[in-house]
């Protein structure tokens, strides 16, 4: 069921919120997990049984780690600093053997559903180079919704409670809704259980101005979902199918119109995701902060898919970062290594994983993992290089935050996530490498000013509509980007303009949605993950 | 807070961190950053900083990170 979909917008969610607000407020979390239990078995029929098996198992091991939390706590009271030491470490040797195996199950679980297809291919290639004989099963599972999601969800609440950072729910409907709310189950965003776990269940009164920014925002999300992000998805598809007969002009035009494409895709779909859980009153957490305005890769990647980046900042970076070996590690790269040397390696060391695991968490492809690793070179190289840029604009007198290194620094962004975009969309990374090629091959503005872009997916009437939309969402970028609330700022104007904008908005959709007869309606490119 | 002052400079030498209070929103620190200040923090006040104090509100200013580095160090 998809997000744009007439089954999900009027139907599954307009009954969803008449029956959440029909509820007695103590007991709204009813409908609401039961409209989400449905909402799953409608998408993944018997796979919810995955789904089980996560809030059951992840239920139990938090409650065992807050009981191991709870003892350190009390027993700690009156005993030496050594005795405490001892105390903490026989308890943390507790709390690994259960967090292992409740993290274990959950990623084994998605480990063997997502990627051991991949594995099992990858062994028999190695087996058939080697002359080894034999090959061992390769199965292609169904992927049930939303796993890699949930899964990123699960585990952060099971690390949260490990680390202290708050108690173990004693409520089971509580944790099961926390992980298997709608509206992010198909995209996410991945949540933190004290940023969503209470506002699901608690009950919401009805509040009018809510509701109303709640159905603005699908529809925000749905101008750029129908209108821009599909008829970008037409230009994109045919150059990217057949990418052997382009060359120059029309890669480089793909790879922007991807870059767009996937922008507004991913973030008109986290509108309407943001915007469904605003109707029953819950504010979910935002996935992006105008990426575009990033003068660094890292700012990009923090202004990107916030929610996974903080996740993996946060549960993989730092774990990595501040586990015993690694702190070992990183002490004698700074003992034997130039300081500034010492710190890089011991940095780069711990975002490998996360770069791996970024690459690997869109997908079981040598593709993706290759391009969590162009994050990861670029990320790295930006380091290195960092202290040689600073000195060298102190000795020219030129300030970093003078307007022209700050243009240089956005356009050079966006040309390298552009890159990456090239890669991300092709269909293999050889495919990418040629795409990449092909530009500078024959690289001539010539087909552009000819107009021989118009005909491939796109026409003119498109172009068009695709170029007042990027008009309209850098505007609305700019102003968020000087904490503007634009939603704020259109209720200020008069009540003829503020209806006027609101209709602009929904006859776009249905005027200029990319549907109907010579369209194709795409379904969201991160639901696949 | 001298030591403290020392790690910081030595991280960031064109910081004014007398002054800064906005270390993590407006991006002067980032998470690299952070981990060698942790590190770092580790060798000089012989302290375990643990992970549920690694949190924005806690590097935002080199009086939150003294605050967070005295309160860890009554904890332990």
């Amino acid at each position: 069921m998809s997000f744009h979909s007439w089954l999900y917008l009027p139907c599954f969610l307009g009954m969803a919120v008449l029956l959440y607000y029909c509820f007695p407020l103590k007991y709204r979390f009813l409908p609401l997990l039961l409209s989400s239990m449905a909402f799953y078995v409608l998408c993944s029929r018997k796979l919810i049984v995955f789904l089980a098996v996560t809030i059951v198992s992840v239920y139990a091991a938090a409650r065992i780690l807050d009981t191991f939390n709870e003892e350190f706590r009390e027993k700690k009271k009156g005993l030496a600093k050594e005795e405490r030491k001892q105390l903490k470490k026989q308890v943390e040797r507790k709390k690994k053997a259960v967090l292992y195996l409740a993290v274990l199950l959950n990623f084994g679980i998605l480990f063997v559903l997502k990627y051991g297809n991949f594995l099992g291919e990858n062994i028999n290639q190695a087996l058939k180079a080697l002359h080894v004989g034999g090959r061992i099963p390769v199965f292609q599972f169904l992927l049930p919704l939303g796993i890699s999601f949930y899964t990123l969800q699960a585990a952060g609440y099971l690390l949260d409670v490990s680390r202290g950072k708050y108690r173990a729910d004693k409520n089971f409907a509580r944790v099961a809704l926390f992980l298997s709310f709608f509206p992010q189950m198909v995209e996410g965003p991945i949540a933190r259980y004290d940023e969503t776990g209470h506002q699901v269940y608690e009950g919401h009164r009805f509040d009018y101005e809510t509701f109303t920014s709640g159905l603005q925002l699908i529809l925000w999300g749905l101008v750029k979902k129908v209108v821009l992000a599909d008829r970008a998805n037409m230009f994109v598809n045919t150059i990217f199918k057949q990418y052997e007969q382009y060359s120059g002009i029309y890669i480089v035009a793909a790879a922007v119109l991807y870059t767009f494409q996937i922008y507004t895709e991913f973030s008109g779909c986290m509108d309407i995701v943001r915007g469904s859980a605003l109707l029953f009153g819950i504010q979910l957490p935002e996935n992006f902060r105008q990426p575009f305005a990033a003068k660094t890769i890292n700012e990009f990647w923090q202004r990107w898919h916030m929610t996974l980046g903080g996740w993996l900042r946060d549960y993989v970076f730092y774990a990595v970062s501040f586990c015993g070996w690694y702190q070992k590690f990183s002490k004698n790269c700074r003992e034997k290594w130039p300081k500034f040397f010492g710190g890089w390696i011991s940095a780069v060391g711990a975002l490998f994983f996360v770069w791996f695991g970024m690459g690997l968490w869109h997908g079981a492809s040598w593709k993706y993992v290759l391009y969590g690793m162009y994050y990861f070179a670029l990320i790295s190289i930006g380091m290195l290089l960092a202290p040689l840029g600073e000195k060298g604009m102190q000795r020219a007198g030129i300030s970093p935050k003078s307007a022209g290194v700050q243009i240089v620094g956005k356009v050079r962004t966006t040309a390298l996530v552009c890159v990456g975009m090239l890669f991300f969309r092709a269909e293999s990374f050889t495919a990418g490498l040629s795409m990449l090629k092909s530009v500078f091959r024959d690289f001539s503005l010539q087909p552009l000013l000819e107009g021989k872009l118009l005909g491939l997916g796109c026409d003119g009437y498109d172009f068009a509509i695709l170029g007042i939309g990027f008009v309209v969402v850098s505007l609305v970028g700019a102003w968020k980007e000087r904490n503007i609330n634009v939603r704020e700022k259109i209720s200020g104007f008069p009540l003829p303009f503020r209806w006027g904008v609101f209709y602009a908005g929904l006859f776009c959709v249905i005027l200029f949605g990319a549907y109907g007869f010579g369209y194709n309606a795409a379904d969201f490119i991160y639901a696949q993950f | 807070m001298e030591t403290l002052m020392e790690i910081l400079k030595e991280l960031k030498p064109f910081v004014d961190f007398e002054k800064e209070e906005h270390l993590i929103d407006e991006h002067i620190l980032n998470s690299l950053e952070i981990m060698t200040l942790v590190s770092r923090i580790d060798d000089e006040f012989d302290v375990q900083i643990p992970l549920v104090e690694v949190v924005p509100e806690n590097f935002q200013s080199a009086k939150a990170i003294h605050r967070m580095i005295v309160r860890v160090q009554e904890e332990e």
